[in-house]
C-alpha cells in the first residue's frame, strides 16, 4: 500500500554508515568509551533521575513509545525504522499511535505524572507549546545530551535552542510541520489564497476547522490581520467572536482532529485547516488536492520527542532519539511521513534516490521549506496558565456547540 | 388475505434495514483501495482475507478484547449468579434494597459510569490499563448477569429440589445435581450477554483503558486516519460466526420438534 | 413475576454470603465512585493548582448555564429516538410474537444477529453509507433528486438516525417478550366481544403490552440520552450531546467539578423523564 522506500537503498547506506562514516555509535560500550568515567551513575529510580547520570547505564531492552498516527514509516504492516532499531540495539519497541491531539493525550498521563508515578511511556511526541507546558509543570525528564551526539551533529540550526525549550533541555524535534489550508479546487471552484476563504459563506457547511485550540485561534487571529505573538486580549476576543460567527453562520461543518483528512478525501469537506504532511500524502489518492499557505500567514509548529518524568527506560529512550538523527534514518522516516525533516542532510539522501516519489519528497517545499514560505510562517503565541485558561474558555464555547 | 401481508413485509423490511451496514461492511472487505482510505470501489480482491493478520494493532486489539472479555465474564457470571440465587430464593433484610442497587448501574449512562470509575482510579492512584479495564467490565456486566439468571431462578420449581432432599441428598449435592443443571441455561445466557457487552464496549473503556487498546477503541482511533480493510474482513468473519450460530439453533430447534409427536404440533 | 421463596431455607446468612461478592464489587466500584464524583462536583480550583472541596453548589448552576443547550438537546434526542424506535418496533414485535409461529425464535435471532459485529463498526459503516457523495446520497444527487449541497452527516438527523438504528433491538426485544406472553385466548375473547381488530388492539393488546413498552423505553431512553459515540462519529457542529461535553470536560479540559456536576444533572434529567413517563403510563400496569 505505501511501500515507497526501496529497502535496498537503505541497507546500502546502512553499510556505509557501519563502516564508520556516520556519526555516533550506539552500543553502550561505545558510549562508555566515548563518555569516559561515569561508572558511578545511579540506577534510574521510578521517580526519575536527573539527566546527567544516564551515561554508562545499560539499556533495559524495552521502549514504550507513544506517537501520533502515521508519523513513522510503514511498509506492509511493519515499521522499518523501528525494526532496524531493534535489530541494531536489541531494544524491543512497543509503539502505539495513541495521540490524536495534545490535550486529550495529556489528559491520559496527567494523573500519574502529578502523583510522581510513571506514565507508562518512555517517549512521547508533543507539539512545542505542550512541551513548554509540561516543562512548566516539571513533567519531563531532563535529557542527557551526552547520549545525543547525532542530534548535536545533524540537526538543523533553527531546531536547536528553541524558545519553547531552552537548549533542548527536555526535548528534541521529531518532525516539524505547517498548519495551512487544504482544499479541493474542483469543489471550491477556484484557487484559495486567503484565510478569509475559510470563512466564506460560499463554502457553507463544507469547511473544516481544528479542535486544536491554538491552531484555530491563531488562524482566526491571522484572519483579522494579527500576528499570533502580538495578540492582545482584545485581539483574542475578536478572534473568538470570528470563530463563533463562522460556526453560527453554518460555515463550519465540524471541528476535527486527525479525521479531517478522511473528510477531505471523501469530499465531505471542500476546504479545511490542514497539516502539510497529511495533504502531501492525500495527493496520492486525490492528486487534485492542494495545500496552501494563505497570504495572511500560517503556523509553523514543531513536534518533539520528550521523556515523561519517571519513565522506566530512559536509556533506551535516549538511544532511540539519537538513532533517528542519523541522516539516513531521518530520510527514511521523512520519505514516508512527508513532514518537515529536522535533519537538513536528509534532503540530499532523498534527492539521490532512484524512486520518483522520494525525489518529489526531496523537492517539495512542504518537506524542506523555502525562505519565501518561511516569511509567512508564524509560531504559536506562548501562553501562561491564565492566558491559556482564557483562550480555552473562549474556544470551548465555540466548539461545544 | 392481502391485508395480512403488510405486517410480515414490514417486519422483513425492518430486519433487512438492520443488515444494511453489515452488508456494506462485508462488501468493502473485498475492495482494493488505492490509498489508505477504503471508500471507493476499485476492484474485487481476496487479498485482505489472506493478509488478515498483517495489521498488528488490530490483532493486538482483538487479543486484548478477548482477554478482557473472558476474564470479566468469568467473574461477573460467578458474582452475578450468586447474587441472583440469593435474591430470588431467600428472604432477607435488605433484599429489595439490593434489588434496586443492582438495577441502578444498568440505568446509569455509560459516560457517567466511565468517568466515575476514572475518578476512583485516579484517587487510588491506580494506573489505567488491563486491571482497571477488567474491573470496569466486571462492574457493568454483573447487573445484566443477575437479571438474566434471575429470570431462570424465579421460575424454578422448588418441588424438584424438595424431591431430591426427600430422597436423602444434602443441600450441597442437591444444588449441584438438581438446581445447577436447571439454571445452567440462564447462567450460560448471562455469560454470553456479559461477553458480548464486554467485547462491544467503547464508552466505559475509553476512559479506563490506559494504554491497553481493545478492539472498539482501536477501530475508532483508526477511523480518524483510515480504517484498513482488514477490519471489514474481521467484522464479516464475526458476523459469519453469528450466522452459523443462528443456523445451528434453527437446525437444533427443528430436531427437537421432530422428537415431539406430530399431533401435538398442529394447532389447526 | 412470581418471587419464589422457599421458607424453609429462610436463614439469612446463606443469602448474605451468596450476595456478598457481587454486592461488595458493586459497592466498591459503583457506590464509592459515585460518592467521590459527588464530592468532586462540589469542589473548585484548577487543574494545575489542584482542587479543593468547598461545598460549592454554584458549580451545578454554572455547569447548567454553560451547557443547558446540550443537556436539553440530549433529552430531546433521547425522546425522539425512544418514540421512533417504539413506532418502528411495535408492528414488528407484534407480528413476530403473535403470528410468527414456528419461526419466532428465528426472527428473534435475526434481530440479534447484527450484534455479532461490534457496534462501532456498524456505526462507521453508516458514516460511510451516508457520506455526502457516497453510494446513497451521491446516487440521488446524480439523479437530480437531491441538491448538490445536501448533506446528512454532521447533522442532527444523522445522529438521531444512528441512535435509532443502534437502539432498535433494545426496544424490540422487551416488546416481543411482553407480547409473546399474551394469552391468545384473551384476544379471541375480545374479538368476540368487540366488532373489529382495532378495538381489540387498543383495548386489550396495547394495555397488556405496556410493561414491555415501559421496559423497552427505559432501555432505549437512558442510554440514548447519555450517548456520545453517535454524535462523535456521525455528528457535526450543532449536535454536541451532554455525553460529549462530559467526556471533554474529564479528558481534555480536565475540569472535573464541572464534569461531575454535569453527570449528576444528566442523571437527574433522566430520572425526571422516567418518573413522568411512569406516571403517565400508570404504575399498576408496570408490575408483572
Amino acid at each position: 500500500m505505501n511501500d515507497r522506500i526501496r529497502m535496498q537503498d537503505i541497507s546500502r547506506r546502512e553499510m556505509l554508515r557501519r563502516m564508520g562514516i556516520g556519526v555516533g555509535a550506539l552500543s553502550t560500550t561505545a558510549l562508555l568509551a566515548a563518555c569516559g568515567v561515569s561508572g558511578q551513575a545511579d540506577k534510574p529510580t521510578p521517580s526519575g533521575s536527573d539527566g546527567g547520570g544516564l551515561a554508562g547505564q545499560d539499556p533495559a531492552g524495552q521502549l514504550d513509545f507513544a506517537n501520533w498516527p502515521l508519523y513513522i514509516d510503514r511498509a506492509q504492516g511493519r515499521r522499518p525504522t523501528l525494526e532496524d532499531f531493534t535489530k541494531e540495539t536489541g531494544i524491543e519497541v512497543s509503539y502505539k499511535e495513541v495521540i490524536d491531539d495534545n490535550e486529550s493525550f495529556f489528559g491520559t498521563i496527567r494523573e500519574p505524572l502529578a502523583n510522581g508515578q510513571s506514565s507508562g511511556w518512555d517517549i512521547i511526541v508533543m507539539t512545542d507549546w505542550m512541551i513548554a507546558k509540561m516543562n512548566r509543570l516539571g513533567y519531563l525528564e531532563e535529557l542527557d545530551h551526552d547520549l545525543l551526539g547525532n542530534f548535536a551533529a545533524n540537526a538543523g540550526e533553527i531546531y536547536k535552542n528553541p524558545t519553547y525549550d531552552a537548549n533542548n533541555a527536555h526535548s528534541i524535534p521529531w518532525q516539524s510541520g505547517i498548519t495551512g489550508i487544504g482544499y479541493n479546487p474542483k469543489l471550491t471552484g477556484r484557487e484559495i489564497t486567503s484565510m478569509n476563504d475559510l470563512f466564506d459563506p460560499a463554502f457553507k457547511g463544507k469547511v473544516g476547522m481544528f479542535t486544536e485550540m491554538r491552531d484555530s485561534m491563531s488562524f482566526a487571529l491571522l484572519k483579522n490581520g494579527i500576528h499570533p505573538q502580538d495578540a492582545t486580549p482584545e485581539d483574542v476576543d475578536a478572534a473568538a467572536a470570528a470563530l463563533l460567527k463562522q460556526r453560527d453562520d453554518g460555515i463550519v461543518r465540524d471541528y476535527y482532529g486527525n479525521s479531517y483528512a478522511d473528510a477531505l478525501l471523501r469530499e465531505d469537506l471542500w476546504i479545511t485547516m490542514a497539516w502539510s504532511g497529511d495533504v502531501f500524502q492525500l495527493q496520492l489518492d486525490k492528486p487534485d488536492l492542494k495545500f496552501v499557505v494563505p497570504d495572511e500567514g500560517a503556523i509553523l509548529w514543531v513536534d518533539n520527542m520528550a521523556i515523561p518524568k519517571g519513565a522506566e527506560h530512559p536509556v533506551d529512550a535516549h538511544m532511540f532519539m539519537d538513532y533517528v538523527y542519523q541522516p539516513e534514518v531521518a530520510a527514511q522516516i521523512t520519505a514516508w511521513v512527508n513532514y518537515i525533516c529536522p535533519v537538513p542532510a536528509a534532503r540530499d539522501i532523498l534527492a539521490s534516490s532512484d524512486d520518483k516519489f522520494t525525489q518529489t519528497v526531496a523537492e517539495s517545499p512542504l518537506v524542506f521549506t523555502t525562505p519565501d514560505m518561511e516569511s509567512k510562517l508564524y509560531h504559536y503565541k506562548d501562553l501562561d496558565e491564565d492566558e491559556e485558561q482564557t483562550w480555552n474558555d473562549l474556544f470551548n464555547q465555540v466548539i461545544q456547540g | 388475505m392481502k391485508k395480512g401481508r403488510i405486517l410480515p413485509i414490514y417486519t422483513g423490511l425492518v430486519i433487512a434495514y438492520l443488515f444494511i451496514p453489515i452488508f456494506v461492511m462485508a462488501l468493502f472487505g473485498f475492495n482494493d483501495p488505492v490509498g489508505r482510505f477504503n471508500f471507493q470501489w476499485h476492484g474485487f480482491t481476496l487479498e485482505w482475507y489472506r493478509r488478515l493478520f498483517d495489521v498488528e494493532e488490530l490483532v493486538i486489539g482483538i487479543k486484548n478484547s478477548l482477554l478482557v472479555a473472558t476474564v470479566s465474564t468469568f467473574f461477573a457470571t460467578i458474582f452475578g449468579t450468586l447474587m441472583a440465587l440469593a435474591i430470588s430464593r431467600y428472604k432477607f433484610r435488605g433484599r429489595s434494597a439490593l434489588n434496586l442497587f443492582i438495577f441502578i448501574p444498568m440505568a446509569t449512562p455509560e459516560v457517567v459510569l466511565g468517568v466515575s470509575l476514572l475518578g476512583l482510579f485516579v484517587t487510588l492512584q491506580l494506573s489505567r490499563g488491563f486491571l482497571t479495564l477488567v474491573i470496569t467490565h466486571i462492574l457493568f456486566c454483573i447487573s445484566y448477569v443477575v437479571v438474566t439468571v434471575r429470570a431462570r431462578t424465579t421460575n424454578l420449581d422448588s418441588n424438584l429440589e424438595d424431591a431430591a432432599q426427600d430422597l436423602g441428598a444434602d443441600p450441597w449435592t442437591t444444588f449441584w445435581t438438581v438446581t445447577f443443571p436447571l439454571i445452567l441455561p440462564g447462567i450460560v445466557a448471562g455469560a454470553f450477554l456479559a461477553f458480548a457487552l464486554s467485547i462491544d464496549d467503547y464508552v466505559i473503556s475509553s476512559f479506563n483503558a490506559g494504554s491497553t487498546i481493545t478492539l472498539p477503541l482501536w477501530i475508532v482511533g483508526a477511523s480518524r486516519i483510515g480504517v484498513p480493510p482488514q477490519v471489514n474482513v474481521m467484522g464479516t468473519l464475526l458476523f459469519m460466526v453469528g450466522v452459523l450460530y443462528v443456523v445451528g439453533a434453527v437446525i437444533a430447534g427443528r430436531r427437537k420438534e421432530k422428537l415431539i409427536a406430530p399431533p401435538v404440533l398442529s394447532k389447526g | 413475576m412470581a418471587e419464589a421463596t422457599t421458607g424453609r431455607r429462610g436463614r439469612g446468612l446463606v443469602a448474605y454470603l451468596l450476595a456478598l461478592p457481587g454486592a461488595l464489587w458493586l459497592g466498591i466500584f459503583f457506590l464509592i465512585p459515585m460518592v467521590t464524583m459527588f464530592s468532586l462536583s462540589l469542589q473548585e480550583g484548577s487543574f494545575e493548582r489542584g482542587y479543593v472541596f468547598t461545598g460549592r453548589v454554584q458549580n451545578y448552576f454554572d455547569a447548567l448555564s454553560l451547557y443547558d443547550t446540550q443537556l436539553y438537546r440530549s433529552l430531546i434526542y433521547g425522546l425522539i429516538v425512544t418514540v421512533v424506535t417504539l413506532a418502528l418496533s411495535y408492528p414488528m414485535a407484534y407480528w413476530i410474537a403473535l403470528r410468527g409461529g414456528r419461526y419466532k425464535n428465528l426472527f428473534l435471532l435475526l434481530i440479534l444477529l447484527p450484534f455479532f459485529t461490534p457496534f462501532v463498526i456498524r456505526t462507521l459503516s453508516w458514516k460511510f453509507i451516508l457520506a455526502d457523495e457516497g453510494i446513497f446520497l451521491g446516487t440521488l444527487k446524480d439523479w437530480g433528486i437531491l441538491p448538490d449541497s445536501y448533506q446528512l452527516l454532521a447533522t442532527p438527523t444523522a445522529v438521531v438516525c444512528g441512535m435509532i438504528y443502534n437502539f432498535l433491538p433494545f426496544m424490540a426485544l422487551p416488546l416481543y417478550v411482553a407480547l409473546e406472553r399474551l394469552d391468545p385466548r384473551l384476544l379471541d375473547a375480545s374479538n368476540d366481544l368487540y366488532s373489529n381488530r382495532t378495538q381489540t388492539f387498543l383495548k386489550v393488546t396495547l394495555p397488556l403490552s405496556l410493561p414491555g413498552v415501559f421496559a423497552g423505553s427505559l432501555l432505549t431512553f437512558i442510554p440514548a440520552v447519555g450517548d456520545f459515540i453517535n454524535a462523535d462519529l456521525l455528528g457535526g457542529v450543532n449536535t454536541t450531546m451532554i455525553g460529549n461535553v462530559i467526556q471533554r470536560e474529564f479528558q481534555t479540559n480536565l475540569d472535573f467539578p464541572t464534569g461531575s456536576a454535569l453527570s449528576f444533572l444528566l442523571m437527574f434529567g433522566i430520572l425526571v423523564g422516567v418518573f413522568i413517563y411512569a406516571r403517565a403510563i400508570g404504575t399498576e400496569e408496570l408490575s408483572g
